[in-house]
């Protein structure tokens, strides 16, 4: 039987550890355990000094087994895995025990402070001892990618990836390509032709070679792993199959309907428009009322469906430039027109946003601030019917104030796709409460997602312009042309592994898979795992009636050996 | 005397467990008996790992998994709920008060929440006082 | 139509001196920097907002610009440079059109060649009546005894008095009819229940006001209000003298020097004189905030009252020394300046604010004297039904 050398390291982290917890007590007590062949204590682990230490102590003390105690393994894990490869050691041999913040940082009392950290580090010991050796594995990467949505951000990526030679599957649902973006008239802040840039990119997009288009298409179905994917697609005529690497999402959002906001009486009143609405009407060259007459008065109302709880909570992100562009619209086909612009804060974020407001300030226009959260303006039809009034308290004079108007543009907000938990279900990714996509890292990795292969883009994240979309369906294109670059690409390691020998195939491990990553083998009368499907949740394991199934890193001694650790010390010094 | 129950929490590694760190990050105070053990998924927890805790003296047992929707496995705290409904008749039916064993559900964002929780927990397992597995067994043993 | 937003009046008012109407964007550092503001009186981020917005009626019933003595410091401190000074000068300049009923004040402030004509129609006029009541007497009597003019042969100082009378009943009121247009916009239509008492116990704050200018020393800078007081003094006192008592005031007879006539007459011209080159100076040097931005009619008034001091001196000197011609002369040119300036400044442009703020003062103790009524029976009612529940 293998002899345990264990070497455990207890980090100071400056003072945060080591101001609520007397590191030395901790060093000296684990000293005592079983198998503990060193153990010391450092300023800062993670320092290189300190994995130094640890890679020398390795070395000298032949020591198969390490733990560190220090902040949350979610921080350094990777840091400390990659230091014991340094010394020649399985990356696995390696347990942490969080003793920052989930000790040090969240309790007041010193003495019970410095037991529990004797008492998780204990834990770590106990289950270090178990742990296996486990190696990297990889798999090929299939060249294609396929891209869900061809608005102008699954468009700029599709060209991204096609430029460089690569297979582009670009699945759009719509008879034709170019998304929001074809539905606009001009673009702010330059107030360029919105039709010219997105006719221009839909041309080399249907051109190109490498892209295989795809309209009036859905997916059924998608299944496989990263580097191996295979997707299930449909139009009225046909359904066939698609082999690909890689997948983005880039199905953008749609336009919130105002009719339920009470106040603005849209659909009700006449000449209460949307933006969408008045977008047609810019496009069509002519701004009129329902009367066919110029209006004289036009108001324009921010804000409406977004930042208010009844509604949608966050903000739109491009309504506050857009009216804006409107109102040097107006001003130029309409220079009489006065114009209202009823918002709630002016958000001029992007490059020479800010500009275009100070510019637009100076037009025909009066801007009247309201509170968006608890008074929204009420739109009243007059009894004339050519005009409407609107009526509210107006927050920088406090006054209450009421407007004659002949048009109101409600800034409508923009809300996720309602099939998004659909695609997010296919694609084995997650929505947030607002059913936008969720990004693997809101800082770090806004471009990937929690799943392996699986990239988002454009609108379909968060709200965001034109520029911000192509730049995150770029960003996306990078990483996947990175993959298929690299040609295989590391997986998972923590699956799951079916002891052959005890395996009685009751199947009840392949009923529970989310992944379908179990199947039975007819021959052996056993179920087998594929490892490269499975990703490490554990939840075979903990159903299998017999423990023939085991997950890896997360055994159940393993885990039984934590339980006794932390409790043991527990008991011992109480 | 205040007794002060031990309690060991089982944490889903993508929200609870990154919970808990919040709660660090943030320096949010909380009862300082409970051990935290860390899973990749809240459906990997088992039966036996609770009452294999109970057996070796802790008074509670705390599961977190991520909120219904949310689980980074699609439906393993589905998986976990299930389970622990089964569970928590069974070890009524051992004498063991329902209090102690709880499942709840606390996202990545939630650390302020995971701390109420952990002291709103801990005192009213406080009210019902040592749990007598540990002794009981040890006493037949 | 209550509180109708106007975007037109933005229009008007920039002939009323307004330049930038994006500048401000209600940060409030303007309210905060000023001495003056108070629970309920925000100087002048609020009058601001409703020109921006257009709000006639709020603006109408507004008193912050006649209290405000324009220190300039919330214009220096103005992180967007929008002027707020300059635009409370401006709100004036428009509130003396809104009080005036007549509609002059409006073509005064929106005209300069109106303001000319009216200032050469007036002094024409007085050249007239100049030439038609002036007589020459005979040589030997043009001087007196003492070697001074004998500036009564020439005009009858009755005549002169009569018709300053008439000029002082016209002024009045003008002014009196305007106040009282004011009281109407700025307590009836607002809707403040002001308690009858308080008429009489806030008074003295109106005659208080006006001989001190107490208010203004709460500026920060204290230079201004001696200059202001000085100015605002010395120009009572001629006002008086030569409205009022004239015939006391202009005689032939030269006194000593320290007689109360000259003592009077010399501190009034002092103020006056010194008081108006100095605002020359600053308002052609434009460094100071206050004296930076200057509107026709600022120059007007001030050119207007700097001359007719000026041949007001030379009247005194020429007569003195005994120069009869030349005191002829210069007295009709004095009279032609005089005339103009106080009919078109007092009733119809800048120098209503010497009417306009006391009662400014007035009208804003009123208002808070209502609204403290007005919150103690509100407290009243609480405690009373409290009371009843009980």
């Amino acid at each position: 039987m293998e002899e345990y050398r264990i070497g455990v390291y207890i980090c100071w982290c400056g003072t945060n550890i080591a101001m609520m917890v007397d590191v030395e007590a901790v060093v000296e007590e684990i000293k005592k355990l079983p198998n503990v062949t060193i153990a010391k204590d450092y300023k800062y682990m993670c320092s290189d000094p300190g994995q130094d230490l640890i890679v020398k102590d390795i070395k000298e003390h032949h020591l198969n087994r390490i733990v560190v105690a220090a902040c949350s393994p979610r921080m350094h894990e990777p840091t400390f895995r990659k230091a014991l490869e340094n010394a020649g050691l399985n990356p696995y041999f390696f347990e942490m025990a969080n003793i920052r913040e989930q000790v040090s940082w969240v309790h007041t009392d010193r003495i019970e402070a410095t037991r529990k950290a004797k008492g998780l580090v204990a834990g770590a010991v106990k289950r270090v001892v178990h742990h296996k050796a486990l190696n990297k594995r990889y798999v090929d990467i299939h060249p294609a990618t396929l891209i869900i949505g061809a608005g102008v951000a699954g468009m700029s990526a599709a060209l991204e990836i096609a430029d460089s030679g690569q297979k582009v599957h670009l699945v759009e649902q719509c008879n034709q390509l170019g998304g929001m973006v074809r539905k606009v008239d001009l673009n702010y802040p330059y107030l360029n032709s919105s039709r010219q840039t997105i006719s221009q990119l839909i041309k080399n997009t249907e051109e190109h070679p490498d892209i295989q288009i795809y309209t009036e298409s859905k997916i059924d179905k998608i299944s496989g792993y990263i580097g191996n994917f295979r997707a299930l697609l449909s139009n009225h005529q046909e359904q066939r199959e698609l082999e690909f690497g890689n997948i983005l999402i880039a199905t953008g959002l749609k336009s919130f309907d105002p009719s339920i906001i009470e106040n603005y009486g849209y659909k009700r009143i006449p000449n209460v428009i949307t933006s969408a609405d008045f977008e047609k009407m810019l496009y069509s060259g002519l701004i009129h009322c329902e009367n066919g007459k110029e209006p004289g008065n036009i108001a324009i109302i921010h804000c409406v469906g977004s930042r208010n709880e009844n509604y949608h909570p966050y903000c739109s992100r491009t309504c506050c430039m857009t009216a804006l562009k409107y109102i040097n619209q107006i001003s130029s086909a309409a220079p009489e027109c006065n114009i209202y612009d009823i918002y709630a804060d002016m958000r001029a974020i992007g490059k020479d946003c800010e500009e275009l407001y100070a510019s637009t300030s100076k037009k025909n226009v009066m801007f009247l601030m309201f509170d968006q959260q608890h008074d929204l303006p009420v739109i009243k039809q007059n009894g004339n019917g050519k005009t409407v009034s609107i009526e509210f308290t107006e927050l920088l004079s406090g006054e209450s104030i009421h407007i004659q108007a002949n048009m109101v543009v409600l800034m409508t907000a923009v809300e996720s796709q309602a099939n998004n938990k659909e695609i997010a279900h296919l694609a084995g990714i997650s929505t947030d409460k607002n059913g936008f996509f969720i990004e693997k890292h809101p800082k770090l990795d806004p471009v990937a997602t929690t799943t392996e292969g699986v990239y988002i883009a454009g609108t379909c994240q968060s709200p965001k312009d034109i520029p911000d979309s192509i730049v995150q369906a770029k960003a996306a294109a990078a990483r996947i042309l990175a993959t298929i670059a690299k040609g295989k690409v590391q997986v998972e390691v923590t699956t799951a592994q079916v002891n052959e020998d005890i395996c009685c195939g009751c199947q009840c491990c392949a009923s529970v898979c989310p992944y379908s990553a179990i199947s039975y083998n007819e021959d052996k009368k056993v179920s087998e795992v594929n490892e490269i499907l499975c990703k490490g949740c554990g939840t075979c394991a903990s159903a299998c009636p017999s423990g023939a199934i085991v997950s890896k890193h997360f055994t159940d001694n393993q885990i039984l050996s934590q339980i006794t650790g932390v409790l043991e010390m527990q008991i011992e010094t109480a | 005397m205040n007794y002060k129950p031990t309690i060991i929490g089982f944490l889903c590694n993508w929200c609870s467990y990154t919970g808990a760190d919040l709660a660090g990050t943030s320096r949010q105070k909380y009862e300082d008996k409970i051990r935290i053990i860390r899973v990749m998924c809240s459906g990997r927890i088992e039966p036996t790992f609770v009452l294999d805790a109970f057996r070796k003296g802790a008074d509670g047992i705390l599961i977190c998994g991520c909120h219904p929707g949310d689980c980074h496995y699609h439906e393993g705290n589905y998986k976990c709920l299930r389970r622990f409904h089964l569970l928590q008749k069974y070890t009524q039916q051992m004498g063991i008060e329902k209090e102690r064993l709880r499942l709840e559900w606390i996202s990545a964002s939630e650390g302020k929440e995971f701390a109420e929780l952990v002291d709103e927990m801990s005192e009213k397992i406080a009210s019902l006082g040592k749990c007598m597995v540990k002794e009981t067994l040890d006493t037949y043993r | 139509m209550e509180n109708l937003v106007n975007p037109k009046l933005r229009d008007e008012l920039k002939k009323f001196g307004v330049q930038d109407w994006e500048g401000c964007y209600h940060c409030g550092q303007c309210t905060a920097n000023c001495p003056l503001t108070e629970q309920g009186q925000l100087f002048p981020r609020k009058d601001i907002r409703s020109m921006q917005m257009g709000l006639k009626k709020t603006l109408a019933g507004s008193l912050e610009p006649w209290l405000c003595y324009y220190c300039g410091d919330c214009s220096k401190e103005c992180p967007r440079n929008a002027n707020p000074g300059e635009m409370m000068m401006a709100l004036r300049r428009y509130l003396t059109s809104v009080y005036d009923w007549t509609g002059i004040s409006k073509l005064i402030y929106n005209s300069k060649i109106a303001e000319f004509a009216l200032i050469f129609i007036i002094a024409a006029l007085v050249l007239i009546l100049s030439i038609i009541y002036s007589q020459v007497p005979d040589r030997s009597l043009w001087i007196t005894p003492e070697g001074g003019v004998a500036i009564n042969q020439f005009f009858p100082v009755e005549y002169v008095h009569f018709g300053d009378m008439v000029m002082f009943v016209l002024l009045a009121g003008l002014l009196i009819s305007n106040i009282v247009n004011m009281y109407f916009k700025v307590i009836v239509n607002q809707g403040i229940k002001v308690h009858f008492i308080n008429y009489f116990t806030e008074f003295w704050a109106l005659i208080w006001n006006f001989i001190s200018q107490k208010k203004f020393s709460k500026c920060d800078s204290k230079p201004y209000w001696y200059v202001h007081l000085f100015l605002v003094t010395a120009y009572v006192t001629l006002f008086v003298m030569v409205v009022a008592f004239l015939t006391w005031f202009q005689t032939d007879t030269i006194y000593a020097w320290y007689h109360p006539q000259r003592i009077l007459g010399y501190y009034a011209t002092l103020g006056l004189f010194a008081g108006t080159l100095y605002f020359i100076y600053q308002r052609s040097r434009k460094t100071k905030e206050n004296s930076k931005h200057s509107h026709y009619t600022d120059w007007t008034f001030i050119v207007l009252l700097f001359l007719s001091t000026l041949s007001g001196i030379l009247v005194h000197v020429f007569r003195i020394n005994g120069m009869a011609l030349a005191t002829y002369y210069i007295y009709i040119a004095h009279l032609m300046i005089l005339t103009p300036m106080l009919m078109i400044e007092v009733p119809f442009s800048k120098w209503s604010h010497l009417a306009y703020r006391p009662f400014a003062i007035y009208f804003a103790r009123l208002k808070k004297a209502a609204e403290n009524k007005q919150k103690e029976a509100n407290m009243e009612a609480t405690y009373k039904l409290k009371e009843s529940i009980a």
